[in-house]
């Protein structure tokens, strides 16, 4: 905790504590990480907030991201552009909620958010289907992956309006147990694996 | 996203596109240009500079239309903007239009949005925004750090909050008190300090978690499945750490001070038998004294016998209790609610194991995700088509049969274990030969239990073949159900010989003799283990990528696994009273498997191809751990304390007709200290006492009654609540349908429309109130339009349907009179309606809040 450390200010770390689930320690990796990915491009010094983005191709070839299906959608929800390409504070944002510390409610609101590929804010049946076909790399025949999302829809669907809110997602994903390993070890891992990975 | 809805506000393109969705892209595009060099001044700057400035203009428009509001908020904004900036980042940019839900993107078009002035939202904006910092900033630190960090936002908006926070924070203090200034800084100062100590501390602790990188690691490549393996080893690994921690402190540290000198010769062979050298060790009840330890003349004394019985003991209700927590805790978790979404809609949502980083296990994922949903298809085409009578039959006696030889195999493994333990003893009696051949003669017993153990699981596995079962799951439910019978009635045989034959045998000192029987059967248990995952996985391997090539690489066999975890646990916890260091050696042995089988894990094994619910399956081997092995774990242990003679030449008890004895014994010296004498009426009137167990156990399952009425009273409610949210959804729908009718039957008079916009656009500054309340009602449909929806989307930590009704109605004029000055009747009728029916869902779901939070 000694060790002297001039990328941030005190009070820049002390606020990026506050706005994250991750310690100093962990900030201070992950912007090494952030920086690994474009060493030209970030400087060392972030006392005066230099204005750095990062484009989708550099931030999804991280190992925690590149086998993800889902890869493209994480980068575009978190990144303030929507279009996946990330300042350091949306590639902190990232992997708070990705990090075990982030409670269910909060992942299950960006989990909807990620298969929500058309931001409409409801997950209609073309958000299904591609989801679907991202989560069976298209081994479906087209009849197979409506026939699924429909049975999906009429499930899970509450209100009958055909398409889920984010109110019925969280309803239906927070207390299926499994939405647990999903949300605990998944996404968040992303996170420790890296922060990990850099000692 | 809001500050892309800040940009766009000023955008004209914004208030005229037909939903904010293409307002946002706009923004996004402007902005989306990758720099280089962060130096430089490049247009997105000044960009973002005449953003900033056109935000403070504006705001000077805001704040007459901030009178509107209750005078406490607009002084407080009027003031916070006077303040100079205390933000550390020199930041002066605040955002007006931070939203606390994402709320605007949820505008739907609408034909009355153009009447919809900036102003009317901004306002209800910014009220908003203040009041949550007044409640981020009435807060502790701790929940208020809490707080921002839940908040579905980005980085910036939250950080935007948490310094408005801190200023509004050091404003009331100044405003409170400008002389103690110093001092307040001083605390301040104090407090930081003592938070990023805190944060210290706490990265400290979470570099000591064991395998945390492994286990990372091991998670990335295999998924949760394999993972929950390795996180039950860890779990069982802290529970020995605990035990000979315990055990060491409080039993062996004083035995060493007493013990004497070990004259027996070392020779290795020990380290597989336990006998020989390690009898007279710590290592072994035999061993220790039953003499009260005093180092020094007159000090207070350490009675060793109260010593063993009470840490043993102790030990024991702790592992219970927490055992007891963690699974219930596991319970609440994985099994809430599980008939309502077993279906496949959660499963397919939930069903992506983001874990996993590595490029193979995400296409084999792949692969059989897309047959898991292909056979559940086809289950659901199939299942209309009942199977005839005899095919049933058919099954039936496939079933019936396969239990039959299953139960066969393990009564023959038991018999098989019986009369080779007799053997055994028989053998030791007689001590004829050379003392090397009757080491290696007790390790038969071992060596056959353990063959056991590994080659009828096998066995069982076959049957699996035999019998095709409809689900996976009842499959591996039901090999479970055999291996765990099979392993612990070989142990229930064991402990019977134990018991019943060995403690009654005529040997010198059979808690020792139990003692290394239970060492062998762990040492060897280990060494198969080794093997199993040499041969079991490595070979199996070898022969699957070499010589059979459609054999493929092995999978990791999960349930095998952990069943054989929970079968050695359950003998180290037997030991514990007759070795009392057994923990110490299991400690070594889960440090060594946990090593070899992630290598073998890594080097040898697939994923697994079955469905595998991993949440529940933990919950599952908890519950077992407890139920069969830690009860009879318990069961045996009561049994040797209460029932059975200790012999007579070694260990603690030596001379007692029974162990418990000794804590009769010390009661009786108690009686004549009167100042112990709570001690003694505690032991007469509770531990010794029948009536008092038997109004304890009346009471717990009257408890047990009532909570069980409870859970059938809210499964009947859990299901009303279903219903009513299926109603009130068609009812909403109704609604809207209505709602719509109406609008289309007055969008034919658009003059008075215009003119409202015009109102809104040009004269800012000056409009009279009445305007602006009539300028709300015409928004009001727009915010109608999906008030379920939107409440539903205001994210919060509140669980689902608490929906923060007091915000939202503050769009809404309270009572219905004040919507008089609407001149259109069409519109007017329909919001009456849609108020009438949102003031009953309001008030229903204020009741079923109520419950919830009864709940």
């Amino acid at each position: 905790m000694g060790n002297k450390q001039t990328i941030f200010t005190p009070e820049q770390l002390d606020a990026y504590q506050d706005c994250t689930f991750f310690t100093r320690k962990e900030i201070l990796r992950l912007f090494y990480r952030y920086r690994d990915l474009a060493p030209q491009l970030v400087p060392l010094d972030y006392s005066d907030k230099p204005d750095v983005m990062l484009p989708y191709e550099l931030i999804s070839s991280m190992p925690e991201l590149k086998d993800n299906p889902f890869r493209q959608r994480i980068a575009e929800v978190f990144s303030e552009d929507g279009e996946g390409n990330m300042t350091l504070d949306d590639f902190l944002d990232m992997f708070s909620v990705l990090s075990e510390m982030a409670p269910r409610d909060l992942k299950a609101y960006y989990a909807f958010k990620i298969y929500d590929f058309n931001n409409d804010d409801y997950i209609c049946k073309s958000d299904l289907e591609k989801t679907v076909n991202k989560l069976t790399r298209h081994e479906l025949t087209p009849e197979e992956v409506s026939l699924v999302c429909e049975k999906v829809i009429e499930e899970a669907d509450l209100d009958n309006d055909g398409k889920l809110s984010l109110e019925d997602f969280q309803h239906m994903i927070l207390r299926a147990p499994d939405f647990l390993s999903f949300s605990k070890s998944d996404q968040q891992r992303n996170g420790e694996y890296i922060h990990i990975c850099l000692t | 996203m809001s500050y892309h809805y800040n940009e766009a506000f000023e955008n004209p393109d914004y208030h005229n596109s037909e939903t904010l969705e293409s307002g946002r892209r706009k923004a996004s595009q402007m902005n989306s240009m990758f720099r280089q060099n962060p130096y430089d001044s490049s247009p997105y700057d000044s960009y973002t500079d005449h953003d900033g400035r056109e935000q403070r203009q504006s705001y000077s428009v805001d704040i007459p239309m901030a009178t509107m509001q209750p005078g406490l908020e607009v002084s407080q904004s009027a003031k916070r903007w006077g303040t100079p900036n205390a933000n550390p980042y020199g930041n002066t940019h605040i955002n007006h239009s931070f939203e606390y839900e994402p709320e605007f993107t949820y505008t739907p078009p609408s034909t009355l949005s153009t009447v919809d002035g900036p102003f009317a939202r901004r306002s209800s904006d910014a009220s908003e925004e203040e009041k949550i910092i007044r409640n981020l900033a009435s807060m502790t630190t701790r929940e208020r750090i809490k707080a921002i960090q839940k908040m579905p936002k980005t980085m910036k908006e939250k950080r935007e909050i948490r310094n408005k926070v801190l200023m509004e924070k050091t404003r009331k203090s100044v405003s409170y008190s400008t002389e103690i200034h110093c001092c307040t800084q001083c605390m301040y100062k104090i407090a930081l300090s003592y938070r990023r100590f805190r944060n210290g501390l706490s990265e400290l602790f979470q570099s000591l978690q064991l395998w945390q990188k492994t286990l990372k690691i091991i998670g990335g490549k295999f998924g949760t499945s394999v993972l929950s393996y390795f996180v039950f080893l860890t779990w069982l690994l802290t529970f020995n750490i605990f035990s000979f921690l315990v055990n060491f402190s409080f039993v062996t540290i004083p035995q060493f001070i007493a013990a004497g000198s070990n004259n027996l010769s070392f020779t290795g062979l020990e380290l597989l038998t336990g006998a020989g050298y390690f009898q007279q060790t710590v290592l072994y009840y035999g061993f220790y004294t039953n003499s009260t330890i005093t180092k020094i003349e007159n000090s207070t004394s350490y009675d060793m016998q109260l010593a063993y019985i009470f840490t043993i003991g102790i030990y024991f209700v702790i592992c219970f209790f927490s055992l007891v927590y963690s699974m219930a805790k596991s319970f609440r978790n994985n099994f809430v609610n599980p008939q309502t979404y077993s279906g496949n809609a959660g499963k397919l949502l939930c069903i992506w194991d983001f874990n996993i980083t590595n490029e193979k296990a995400v296409r084999l994922k792949q692969k059989n995700l897309s047959t898991q949903i292909k056979e559940a298809l086809s289950e659901g085409k199939s299942e209309d088509l009942n199977l005839s009578l005899k095919q049933r039959m058919v099954h039936i006696a496939i079933h019936l049969a396969a239990w039959i030889f299953s139960l066969g195999t393990t009564a023959v493994c038991c018999t098989c274990v019986y009369y080779l333990s007799i053997n055994n003893l028989k053998l030791f009696m007689k001590g004829d030969g050379t003392e090397l051949e009757n080491q290696a003669a007790t390790l038969v017993l071992p060596i056959v239990v353990s063959l056991l153990n590994l080659l009828t699981p096998f066995v069982f596995s076959l049957l699996e073949l035999l019998e095709k079962f409809q689900y996976p799951r009842n499959q591996i439910y039901v090999t479970i159900t055999r291996n765990v019978i099979l392993k612990m009635s070989i142990i229930g045989i064991l402990c019977y010989y134990w018991l019943n034959i060995v403690a009654t045998s005529a040997t010198e000192c059979w808690e020792t003799l139990v003692g290394q029987d239970i060492y062998r059967l762990v040492v060897v248990d280990f060494l198969f283990c080794l093997l199993g995952s040499f041969f079991g996985e490595f070979i199996r391997r070898i022969i699957g990528t070499k010589c059979l090539k459609n054999l493929g690489v092995p999978e990791f066999d999960i349930a095998r696994n952990v069943l054989g975890l929970i079968y050695v646990q359950t003998l180290t916890w037997i030991g514990i009273f007759f070795s009392p260091l057994l923990p110490a050696i299991q400690i070594i042995f889960f440090f060594i498997i946990f090593y070899v089988k992630k290598v073998s894990l890594m080097m040898n094994c697939q994923p697994p191809r079955k469905v595998w619910r991993a949440s529940q399956m933990t919950t599952l081997f908890i519950f077992l751990l407890f139920f069969p092995s830690f009860t009879g774990v318990l069961s045996v242990v009561a049994i040797t304390i209460w029932r059975l003679n200790p012999s007579e030449k070694c260990g603690p008890f030596r001379g007692l007709s029974s162990i418990f004895d000794a804590v009769s014994r010390w009661i009786d010296v108690l009686t004549n200290y009167p100042r112990s004498a709570w001690v003694v009426w505690i032991y007469h009137n509770l531990i010794e006492s029948v009536h008092f167990f038997f109004i304890l156990t009346v009471i717990i399952i009257i408890i047990t009654y009532l909570y069980w009425q409870i859970i059938e009273g809210r499964k009947i409610m859990v299901r009303l609540l279903h219903e009513q949210i299926i109603n009130e959804g068609k009812d909403k729908m109704f609604l809207l349908e209505k709602l719509r009718a109406l609008q289309a039957s007055t969008r034919d008079t658009p003059a008075r429309k215009g003119a409202s916009q015009q109102f809104s656009t040009t004269s800012s500054l000056y409009q009279p109130p009445g305007q602006l309340d009539q300028q709300r009602h015409l928004s009001m449909p727009n915010y109608l339009e999906r008030p379920l929806e939107k409440n539903k989307s205001s994210f919060s930590a509140k669980p689902p349907y608490t929906a923060d009704f007091p915000e939202t109605s503050g769009f809404l004029p309270g009572d219905p009179q004040r919507q008089q000055p609407s001149t259109k009747p069409g519109v007017s009728e329909a919001l009456a309606l849609a108020m009438r029916a949102r003031q009953q869902a309001e008030r229903e779901m204020e009741d079923e809040d109520e419950e919830d939070f009864r709940s």
